[in-house]
């Protein structure tokens, strides 16, 4: 039987990413990728020209004798089913409201970044008048409204939303908080955008952000196909995209449950603007003398660092972790001057690519800050304490230990070709000894390097274990294997 | 009706949770909608956790002999996060030594706890109280 072909696009924000791939059987394989500058204006002209470059090279090639998938050239092009994601602009962007700042607002950001959105402000018990402010001159997209258990708080949620319905913004209010009061928001909230979804934390510690991310997906769908010529693309494209980071959070998913040997990985996407850190292992191994405190984190979880980044976010970047850069730069006797004038000179010139070789190690040193501090906030840590009852320990956040493999993503690290940035994920991160941060411990590692992941996802709904295995088969291993 | 909803813990460094498991199925039994956090909970955590759930009382367990120290301020800062109403309870072993329960019970009244339980107390009559404490606040 002849393969069936299938094309996947990519419209991020610097380049637009198109890869042509044949399903045999049970399998997917490459057939071809071509790589186009994104067209911030109109995405579809990216998107035609990808399309394009990729068909007129790479389909034809079934007439070839020594083509790999003969018969593959008989195929007319508008039979090629097409998928495609769109980063929109760095992700869709979301305001987190919550009541307590390590309870339900805690939650409500790892739905907002397990969605593929990002963070751009975070509220606490009762939004005051320059909350309002602040909220709508930073123009979220979505505004994720939570507080309170099922039956719990109701007063200041109450509260909240009539200041939410105060609010002038074009919005739309994701109402995922208290159950009991649910009818009543949407009643204040009259003649708002507004969207409902399951409380992300029906009881205290229970943790339910699948049926909010499920809503913030649609909504990513509306908002963004609107803008920016992506409803030219859904038309040629006779399908509706994913966000980016949510379609490598579930091909994530997939590679763990359906390849064996992976169900313990974790991928780091590191571009200009953020560094994304996805995991999954089991948050919390339990024990005799180890007791979890805080939240029971998800098997899968996505961390979006805006802070963290190559390009746009290098200044925000040398802010954060200036001891860091210092202690590298002081270890190969030299100061942050010159370092910090690059930061400069790159974060205006965002597609700068490095061409000598000082650039070139500065980036490499960017990249190793940003790997490092994305794992350590990625990660929980262990304490050590001493009770009447003897030693015990005491885990905070995610356990990342049992991570034994580990992907680079995304322009720098798929590119790079040694494993010792990426094993910069590894550091210990603190000089306490009582202080362990759990981040992975000797993990093998491989580069993304033909940048396949976000076009695999992209096919990951329709063919999972085609997609998850094909992933895996492109990835370019850079240590030893591990079993 | 909802059943009332309190907040179950053992306070500060203190890993006894055998009597915690019993008064988690003991007080959901008579009940009350228990929103149990385990052992070597802080005092934020108990507040937390009864902000979210609009609990009506935080009952708070040691076992080991450091509960005045762990408990100082816990009052405070609950009318601080806005809980001005709610009912502190504290049982167990609460300090070291032979002090009287009267002189503990006096000691913990005064830092704002409603009620002081001694590990002798039937959970019968804990559960009567707490009962009672609640309905007179709700008026």
């Amino acid at each position: 039987m002849a393969p069936k072909l299938l094309l996947s696009v990519d419209i991020g924000s610097t380049y637009t990413k198109g890869g042509l791939f044949a399903l045999e059987g049970e399998e997917l394989h490459l057939v071809g990728r071509e790589i186009v500058p994104t067209t911030v204006d109109d995405l579809g002209q990216g998107f035609a020209r990808v399309r394009e470059a990729v068909l007129s090279r790479h389909l034809n090639r079934g007439h070839n004798a020594n083509s790999p998938f003969p018969g593959a050239g008989g195929e007319a092009a508008s039979d090629i089913p097409i998928y495609w994601s769109s980063s929109a602009r760095g992700g869709l962007k979301i305001a987190a409201v919550g009541l307590t700042p390590d309870l339900t607002l805690s939650v409500a950001r790892m739905a907002a970044t397990s969605a593929g959105g990002k963070v751009v402000r975070a509220f606490s018990y009762e939004l005051a008048s320059e909350d309002l402010a602040d909220l709508k001159a930073v123009e979220p997209d979505i505004i994720l409204f939570t507080g309170g258990t099922d039956g719990g708080n109701s007063r200041i949620v109450l509260q909240n939303a009539a200041r939410l319905a105060e609010l002038v913004s074009p919005a739309i209010i994701l109402y995922a908080g208290n159950r009991k009061v649910r009818d009543q928001v949407v009643d204040i909230l009259r003649g708002r955008e507004v969207a409902t979804a399951a409380n992300v934390m029906p009881e205290v510690g229970t943790i339910d952000i699948e049926p909010a991310r499920d809503v913030i997906r649609r909504v990513f769908l509306e908002r963004i196909v609107d803008g920016k010529g992506l409803s030219s693309v859904v038309a040629a494209a006779g399908r509706e995209p994913l966000p980016t980071p949510l379609a490598v959070f579930e091909l994530v998913r997939t590679i763990a449950e359906r390849v064996p040997g992976w169900g313990d990985f974790a991928l780091i996407d590191m571009g200009g603007a953020t560094t994304d850190f996805y995991s999954h292992t089991k948050s919390f191994h339990g024990g005799d003398s180890i007791i979890l405190r805080g939240l029971l984190e998800p098997t899968l979880k996505r961390t979006v660092e805006g802070d963290l980044g190559l390009r746009v976010s290098a200044e925000a970047l040398l802010r954060s972790e200036a001891a860091f850069l210092k202690g590298r730069l002081r270890a190969s006797g030299t100061d942050l001057a010159p370092l910090r004038s690059y930061v400069e000179e790159v974060s205006r010139r965002t597609e700068f690519l490095p061409d000598d070789d000082e650039s070139r190690r500065f980036d490499r040193l960017l990249a190793a800050a940003c790997v490092r501090a994305a794992s350590l906030r990625h990660a929980g840590v262990i304490q050590r304490v001493f009770t009447p009852q003897g030693g015990f320990e005491v885990q905070r956040g995610k356990d990342l230990r049992q991570v034994r493999r580990l992907i680079g993503s995304g322009g720098f690290l798929a590119g790079e070709t040694g494993p010792d940035l990426l094993l910069e994920a590894c550091a210990p991160g603190s000089d306490d000894p009582d202080t362990r941060h759990l981040v992975p411990e000797a993990p093998a590692c491989y580069a993304d390097a033909e940048y396949l992941i976000p076009l695999l996802g992209n096919l990951a709904a329709d063919f999972p274990g085609a997609a998850a295995r094909a992933a895996v088969a492109g990835l370019k291993p850079l240590t030893s294997q591990t079993n | 009706m909802d059943a009332p909803r309190i907040v179950l813990g053992v306070i500060g460094a203190d890993c006894h949770s055998v009597g915690n498991k019993i008064l988690d199925a003991y007080f959901t039994e008579a009940g009350f909608h228990v929103v149990n956090l385990g052992v070597m909970v802080s005092q934020d955590e108990f507040l937390d956790a009864a902000v979210e759930s609009d609990a009506g009382a935080i009952l708070v367990s040691s076992l080991y002999g450091h509960g005045l120290i762990d408990c100082e301020g816990l009052r405070q800062k609950a009318v601080e996060r806005g809980l001005d109403k709610i009912l502190l309870y504290v049982g167990g072993n609460l300090v070291v030594g032979k002090t009287p329960f009267e002189e503990v019970e006096r000691k913990f009244k005064a830092m704002g706890f409603d009620r002081v339980f001694s590990p002798h107390d039937d959970l019968a009559e804990a559960v009567k109280m707490l009962r009672e404490d609640l309905e007179a606040r709700k008026s």
